[in-house]
Formats: C-alpha cells, structure tokens, sequence
C-alpha cells in the first residue's frame, strides 16, 4: 500500500538524512521504525507526509506518487492518513471534541456525521467524560489519546505515529500503545516511529531499522538490536 | 480572533490614505479655486465701436483654449467702481469733476487652464482688433496679462508641481501603509503557524485553511476604517479653523463634512482591500508545506 523507492533526503553534503531507502508496507500491516535519534526516522514519515520533498527517489501511497500529486489534492491524500506526534499538536484554544471533530470538519463532513463519529473515537479511546476540557486541562497521556482519536476519527488507512510515547510514562505509554494496537485490530495500517526498546520487544511486530539513514534491518516480529 | 494591535496599525495605514485623499482633494479644490480667480482684461479704445468689440468675443470664444468671455461695458465699470466706493466722497467726488466716463470697455477672457494666457493674449496682440485695443504711452497694448504675466507664470507652475507632488506623496504613503499592514498581518498570522500545520496535515483544503484569515483581514480592515472615521473627524476639525483662515474661506473640515459618506466608502473600500491583501499574501507561505 506504501512503497518508498530508493528514497534520499540529503539536507547538505555533511547532513545526510536517508540514504537509498527502500521498503513495502501492506495493507493492515503493523510496522514499527526504529533507530536512534537522528536516524531518520522522522524524516522517512514527513516524506511520506508530503511535508517535505525526497532529493531522490519516490514515495508512493497507493498508486499515486507523493511528491507529484497536484498541490490541490493533497489534502484528499492526507485525509487517508491520520497522524500522530510526541508534542501532540492540539489546537489549544479548542477542546478535546473539537478538537477531533475539526478534522472531519477540514475534510467536509456533513455536521450530522460529526456529531455521530466524535463521541464514538472519543468512546473507544476513553476519553467522553473529559471531551469539553481544553488541552492544558488534560494529561500528556489524555492528549496523546485525544490525538490518536482527531487521527482515526475519519477512518484514515494508515495511521502514522511520530515517537507518541516519547513524553508519557511507563503506564501511559502503554496505554497508547494498546491503543494502536487495538486501531490495527480495526483494519487500518499502523506505522510507529519509536526507539523504546520494551515497545518493539513485547509488540512482536514487523521492525524496520534505520542506522545513520540507511535501513539496516527489516525483520517479522522484530527485536529492537541496536 | 480580532487583534487590537491589528486594528490599530491598519487604522495608522488607512488613516494615512484617508489624509491623503482629503488632503488632494482640498489641494486640488484651492488650485481651482484659484484658477478660477485668474482672468486676463483686455482694454479698449473708448471710442472703440461696441460691435466689433462683440465679434472679438465671439472669436475668442471659438478658441479652444477659453473657457469663458465676459463683456464689460464702460458704463457697467463705471457701475461697479461706484459700489466699490460707495461713502468714499473724495473719491466719487473727483468722479464728478472728471465729467465724463472715464473707464474703458474691456473682455474679461478665463482660460481653460492657467498656461493659456500666454496664446491668448499673442491672439489678441497680433490679430485683426489689434488696432481698437488701448495702449499706454509707450504703445503697449493694455492686457493685463503683460502686467500680471509673472504672478500667472508662477501660480501655474505652482500648481502643476504641487499636483505632481501630491500624487506621487499619495503613493508613496500609500506603499507604505500597505507595507506596515502586512508585515502586522504577517506577524499574526505566524503566531498561528502551528494551528496551520496541524490544519494541513488533517488534510483541510487550501481555502478552508485561507477561509478565517481573510475574514478575519476583512473584519480588521472594517473595524479599522470606522475608527479612522472617528480619528479623522476631530483632526480635521481641529485643522479646519487654521486653513479656511489660510486659504481665505475654504474649509478642509467642511469638505470633509459634506463628502463624509464618500470618504468613509473609500476608507471602507481601501481597509478591506488592505485587511485581505495583506492576509492573503502573509498566509502563502505557510501554505506551502
């Protein structure tokens, strides 16, 4: 369903992100990408994300190349995909239903189907009794949770999740992990970026290493070996 | 959503255009004003037969380059010297000893522009009534237009640089005021450059993303120009006294007052185009992700 082909992000002669990266994720794949800071895995999603350009080689969501989409269907592309960051990137001047429901909004749902959907991912991800508080009134572990929901909310195929733990503690992290979990049980694509070693181990999930910008490793119910 | 620091700087750019415009418009309307005052007389001989006086005004009428001719009769100057000095007794005295009347006819000739003079008068030296035309003792010809040439010469060269002056003073202030107004906006509008992103990346359309920016430059430049109305109005009352003493009876606060509904359209006009301009232009880059 994804497909990067040979892709290079190469940001200066001494700043090479990603180098000759290529890889296949399928459909209701869970995949995991690992590596330490700096090895590129936040910009192999931002790639996939269309928020910045390959300097070579392509990226393909379906059959559509990325990078050669016009800039006026983009957004169609992006509705397909629900993302999810370590800062979570709420709107902090909304609440957490807001929130979720401005994604369906931005896509040009019906206020009807709004008003169905939001409380349902709000449910699912266990978060109704609180979905009237703002942002600075939540946990990092409920933001994360109110992101994951504004991700899945419009039934996206891939859900891409940018290190989601990386501010939460132990038990949160746990719990956004099984969340995922529980989003790829409902037939949508997951791609985590992580490097928590105990996340990989006890996933048993397929595991993608990137050292330095290359992909070193990709193994079916990988170990995190660094 | 509507930022005060906003308003106020766009109020400062749209106050500036609003100056602007009053302020030509009332330079322009003392320039016709006094245009309108510049005439050239023509004297002729008293004995001058009033006939071919009227078929010179009615050649002079035919030029393109006037506007308006006005015959003067001796006795209607001589009218019209005696209301001028009515209680003067010396004066209407001496009148009676002169016995008989001792003003001329004349053509009061108005130009459609004051650097006309110059053709006109030649018209009147050179052609074929050059001979009913009074002349002084040394042979001139009595136009005042000899007399006043150097007034005339510098009132029109005054007036075509203070227009040139004005407009391109309008312009530069103009640039200015759109500059300031958008690098405000811009600075708002980086201020929600995370609220943008997060916009694109649930996949919202370029316009949706515009849509509440350019309403929202559209509401600034509106709340602005009101309050560049209510700035407008008492400065121009304050200034209004000094120049109708200055300029001898016109009054910039009058004018503002009765082209009131004019000027606030145009402020209205201008604000909005400013507030959405800016905007528009301030959130192309942060589209580009």
């Amino acid at each position: 369903m994804i497909y990067f082909d040979k892709v290079s992000k190469v940001y200066s002669p001494t700043s090479i992100a990603l180098e000759d990266v290529s890889f296949t994720i399928a459909p209701n794949e869970f995949i995991s990408i690992v590596g330490q800071s700096g090895a590129g895995k936040s910009t192999l999603l931002k790639l996939l994300l269309a928020e910045d350009r390959p300097t070579s080689g392509k990226v393909f969501f379906e059959s559509n190349d990325i990078h050669a989409v016009p800039r006026k269907e983009l957004p169609l592309i992006r509705r397909r995909m629900g993302v999810v960051f370590q800062d979570y990137r709420l709107l902090p001047q909304k609440t957490a239903y807001e929130n979720v429901a401005f994604a369906l909004e931005a896509g040009g749902k019906e206020d009807d189907d709004i008003k169905h959907d939001v409380p349902q991912v709000l449910e699912l991800v266990g978060l109704m009794d609180k979905a009237w508080h703002f942002p600075h009134e939540l946990s990092g572990g409920e933001k994360q949770r109110v992101a994951i929901a504004r991700a899945i909310v419009s039934r996206p195929d891939v859900v891409i999740a940018d290190e989601p733990t990386g501010n939460l503690d132990p038990l949160n992290t746990w719990d956004i992990i099984h969340l995922l979990e529980k989003v790829n049980d409902l037939k949508t694509t997951v791609i985590l970026a992580t490097h928590d070693k105990e996340i990989i181990n006890s996933l048993k999930r397929r595991v993608v290493t990137l050292e330095k910008g290359k992909l070193v490793r990709d193994e079916q119910r990988g170990r995190y070996v660094l | 959503m509507v930022s005060a620091a906003t308003v106020l700087v766009m109020s400062l750019s749209i106050f500036m255009i609003g100056s602007v415009i009053v302020g030509s418009a009332f330079l322009s309307g003392i320039i016709s004003s006094l245009e309108e005052k510049v005439d050239v007389s023509a004297y002729f001989k008293t004995a001058a037969p009033e006939a071919q006086i009227l078929s010179l005004k009615k050649d002079l009428e035919a030029l393109p380059e006037v506007r308006a001719v006005k015959f003067i009769s001796a006795d209607e100057a001589l009218a019209t010297f005696r209301e001028r000095h009515v209680g003067d007794d010396a004066i209407l005295q001496s009148l009676e000893v002169v016995g008989a009347n001792p003003f001329s006819p004349s053509l009061e000739i108005k130009a459609k522009d004051s650097s006309k003079y110059d053709a006109i008068s030649k018209f009147l030296e050179k052609g074929q009534y050059s001979g009913i035309l009074d002349a002084d003792s040394s042979g001139a010809k009595k136009i005042t237009y000899r007399q006043n040439q150097f007034v005339i010469d510098r009132l029109s060269s005054l007036l075509s640089t203070s227009r040139r002056i004005g407009f391109a003073v309008s312009l530069i202030l103009a640039v200015i005021a759109l500059m300031v107004a958008y690098s405000t906006v811009r600075l708002a509008i980086y201020n929600s450059r995370d609220e943008i992103s997060v916009m694109q990346l649930v996949g919202a359309s370029r316009a949706f993303i515009r849509g509440p920016f350019l309403v929202e430059g559209i509401i600034h430049g509106i709340i602005a120009s009101f309050f560049t109305l209510a700035l407008l109005y008492p400065a121009f009352w304050l200034i209004g006294a000094k120049t109708s003493a200055l300029f001898g009876g016109v009054n910039v606060f009058q004018y503002f007052l009765s082209n009131i509904f004019q000027i606030f359209f145009i402020l209205l006009v201008s604000g909005m185009l400013l507030g959405v301009l800016s905007a528009y232009i301030a959130i192309r880059r942060y589209l580009r992700v």
